[in-house]
């Protein structure tokens, strides 16, 4: 089978900071890092590529600097790497992306399992990977956890509410994957990382995928960014300290006060 | 020398962030420290190709290495201290121990040893000092005595003491320096040879997780094919050779552990609340035990990266260099470090800290690959020679380029650093008319002006750029400022040291103040606390509070 993986290098969210005045994003000096669910995503693939000798293809958009997280996917042990790069790319929301990266995807040929994280941590829309199968007519399953084959028989673990879904598909299927537990993100040793530059790493642009520019970036995206903006900040607890019938007395005072309980 | 990509060496240093931050958390390491106990399974994992790797960055691509450069090496050794100099010496045990094969082997005896390291995992020793013999090498006793056979020598005989050797009681194996009838020489001995034996561990006052001992040789045979280059000799050539090197590693360490303790002091400054207000917001905290040291760091951070890619543009020796920024990086690493425990007050002084043990563990770097006294010696013996070359011209035309830049790019410290290289020149000049190097004392003081100056110059040129490095995790107008506190430093200490230093050593100082142009060093004090309270707010800007 032939695998492909949709990456995306995102903000470390641990170190994001939102410029109160502006609302954007303060990008400076904040590393970059490959989506974690997307990590999980291609570790999903490249155990069976160990198992059964899939190829494992990675496909990502981004600027010229996310060119990181597909070398990192190649030392990881993907066979071949894509970065869709191109002004005209720029402001895709998760459409207009699909669009590009569906084009991707169908330039590399047919594509058996297509993997994806279930949502980028800086965007959290979840809407990418849907959308992708969307735009190539094939079916999807979401929110997996382990993915295994059996011949043309593709098993898929499902998250739910209190339990599991088994889930069979035929290729070609896309598949999201929660950060389950099966597998632990790993990272490329040093020969690891030499031996990735010999790997095939191609940078396409809109015209190499045929993605035509009126559903690309902004123009090509039914929607858009309004504001971002960092939830209001908690206002201080009040403290009570007395005994503890002391504390219930003040506390049912309070409640009554502010209208939350009754007389 | 090679160099890796700027996306594979992020890469690199981002797994070996993670297999510290996994592999070894703090506790461990105090555990560890505690014992005195080197971590052999963790080195091993960290030389495993499956999981790092780390010690191929020194082995070329075709004895199945990475061909690191210069610049990555340094910035892998920075990354190493910053997780523990213990673990980052017995790393760097490897990469020194390997350098006589890099220098001096044969093309069979490289490719014999170097996959061999490469593939087995195997750890190396250095084995250069003596009991007597330091960075005084031609006091060598070890000898080695030919073994002759029908007429032909087939190997030697290897007797003598080694002492300090990091990596000594664990390493798989030993490159020895050895006296052999032509001359210091370089041999390869392995571990298990008859005659050949580790000492005990030493109880050392920092570093502890590095495994140091001395090495006993009694009547040890080496065969003939593993005298390094297949000749006696070349021994202190070979070892010369890869000094600006291997001090620019040890720079790297001091930086390392250096901006670690800095960054410890920095969070912890915002949290710790002291009449009201965090210790960050007080001058009196910042001013003294925290912008003047981050300054000086980032100053040996330029100094180190422009030796490097001289070293990797193909340049070779360049041992003053190496020497001004081992010196600068590491003592300002050490007072660093120091001043760390004292930013941190009673928390900083007990263990439950991690400032206490780098502090411990950083002043090694101001003692081995050549202790910060020798780097004095070998910094002004370096531009002693140059001053007397170009007729006291060499910091002259230099402080004209630094004017020059300074009508470009003002604002980066520049016309400081020009100040602090005329007043060195003067300085230079004078001590020549007046023959003052014969004190030893006017010499290494020396050596210590030199390497402000120069890394002053060094930095502002850096400021001065249009885009940065990737290392540096500040803006441009944090940076800069940063240039101008170093630059106002130098030119300051070089005057009223240099200064000092003449009229406490000649009967009289000439005209030497006009010389130096004091009346310009003091007007260019000017804004100097601006230029501190700018820096202590980026700091805190730059290195959160957790």
């Amino acid at each position: 089978m032939n695998i492909a993986v949709l990456i995306k290098q995102v903000p470390d969210s641990t170190e994001v900071k939102i410029n109160p005045e502006t609302g954007t994003l303060i990008r400076a000096g904040v590393p970059s890092i490959l989506n974690p669910y997307d990590h999980y995503a291609l570790e999903a693939a490249l155990e069976l590529k160990r198992k059964h000798n899939f190829k494992v293809t990675v496909v990502s958009m981004g600027p010229p600097q996310a060119k990181a997280v597909v070398q990192l996917a190649l030392a990881l042990g993907a066979d071949e790497g894509v970065l869709l790069s191109d002004m005209a790319f720029a402001g895709s929301d998760t459409w207009a992306t699909s669009y590009a990266l569906a084009k991707g995807i169908k330039k590399l040929g047919k594509m058996d399992i297509i993997f994806a994280g279930m949502q980028a941590i800086d965007g959290d829309t979840a809407q990418t990977g849907p959308a992708v199968a969307q735009q190539l007519g094939i079916p999807q399953i979401t929110f997996c956890e382990h993915v295994e084959v059996d011949g043309r028989r593709i098993l898929a673990r499902k998250q739910i509410d209190g339990g599991h879904e088994l889930l069979e598909a035929r290729p070609s299927v896309l598949i999201t994957m929660i950060m389950g537990k099966d597998w632990a993100p790993k990272h490329p040793s040093f020969p690891a990382v030499h031996a990735s530059l010999k790997k095939p790493f191609h940078v396409w642009s809109a015209a190499d995928v045929g993605a035509e520019a009126q559903y690309l970036g902004l123009k090509g995206s039914p929607t858009q960014v309004n504001k971002i903006y960092p939830p209001p900040q908690r206002e201080k607890a009040a403290m009570f300290s007395g005994s503890g019938q002391q504390g219930v007395e003040k506390i049912l005072e309070v409640l009554k006060a502010e209208h939350f309980i009754g007389e | 020398m090679a160099s890796i990509d700027a996306i594979s060496r992020g890469l690199m240093l981002d797994s070996l962030k993670e297999y510290a931050k996994r592999r070894i958390p703090y506790d461990l390491l105090r555990e560890l420290d505690e014992k005195n106990e080197f971590p052999a399974d963790i080195l091993k994992e960290m030389y495993d190709p499956e999981i790092l790797g780390v010690h191929l960055l020194m082995i070329p691509e075709e004895y199945g290495g990475v061909s690191g450069g210069t610049y990555d090496i340094y910035r892998v050794c920075e990354q190493l201290a910053r997780i523990d100099l213990g673990i980052a010496t017995g790393v760097f045990a490897t990469f020194l121990g390997t350098d006589p094969l890099n220098v001096g082997g044969t093309e069979e005896q490289k490719e014999k040893w170097l996959t061999r390291i490469a593939k087995e995992k195997l750890l190396v020793a250095y084995g250069a000092t003596e009991p007597d013999a330091g960075s005084d090498l031609v006091n060598l006793r070890t000898r080695a005595e030919h073994v002759v056979k029908n007429g032909k020598i087939v190997g030697y005989r290897v007797t003598g003491n080694k002492q300090w050797i990091s990596n000594g009681g664990v390493a798989d194996l030993y490159t020895i320096l050895a006296m052999a009838p032509g001359g210091p020489s370089w041999f390869l001995v392995e571990k298990g040879m008859e005659g050949f034996s580790p000492n005990k561990h030493e109880d050392k006052h920092g570093i502890r997780l590095s495994n140091t001992a001395g090495l006993s040789l009694d009547n040890v045979y080496v065969p003939a094919e593993n005298l390094i280059g297949m000749e006696e000799g070349k021994g202190l050539l070979q070892a010369q050779a890869v000094f600006g090197y291997t001090r620019l590693m040890v720079a790297a360490f001091g930086l390392g552990a250096g901006t670690e303790a800095l960054e410890q002091a920095v969070r912890y400054s915002q949290q710790r609340i002291q009449a009201g207000t965090p210790l960050s917001e007080k001058q009196g905290y910042t001013h003294k035990l925290i912008v003047p040291h981050a300054c000086r760091l980032e100053a040996a951070r330029s100094y180190i990266e422009y030796t490097a890619g001289r070293l990797d543009g193909g340049e070779h020796g360049l041992q003053t260099e190496g020497a001004i920024a081992k010196y600068t990086a590491t003592e300002g690493g050490n007072r660093m470090a120091e001043d760390a425990v004292q930013a941190l007050g009673g928390y900083g002084y007990t263990k439950d800290f991690p400032v206490e043990k780098i502090k411990r563990d950083i002043k090694i770097t101001c003692i081995y690959e050549g202790t910060s006294e020798i780097m004095e010696m070998t910094i002004y013996r370096g531009r002693w020679q140059e001053h007397l070359k170009t007729r006291g011209r060499y910091y002259l035309d230099q402080a004209d380029q630094l004017d020059a830049l300074h009508a470009q790019v003002p604002g980066v410290g520049a016309h400081a650093a020009a100040l602090a290289l005329r007043a060195l020149g003067a300085i230079m000049e004078e001590c020549r008319v007046q023959k003052l190097t014969r004190h030893q004392h006017v010499t290494f003081k020396l050596g210590r002006l030199i390497a402000d100056a120069e890394v002053a110059a060094c930095f502002a040129r850096a400021a001065a750029q249009q885009k940065y490095g990737e290392t540096v995790r500040f803006d441009k107008d944090a940076w800069q400022a940063m240039a101008r506190v170093f630059a106002r430093e130098a030119a300051l200490s070089t005057a009223v040291q240099g200064l000092a230093l003449v009229l406490g050593a000649a009967d009289q100082a000439g005209n030497l103040a006009d010389a130096m142009n004091l009346e310009a060093v003091q007007a260019e004090q000017k804004g100097n606390v601006a230029d501190m309270d700018l820096v202590a707010a980026k700091l805190k800007q730059t290195f959160k509070a957790k």
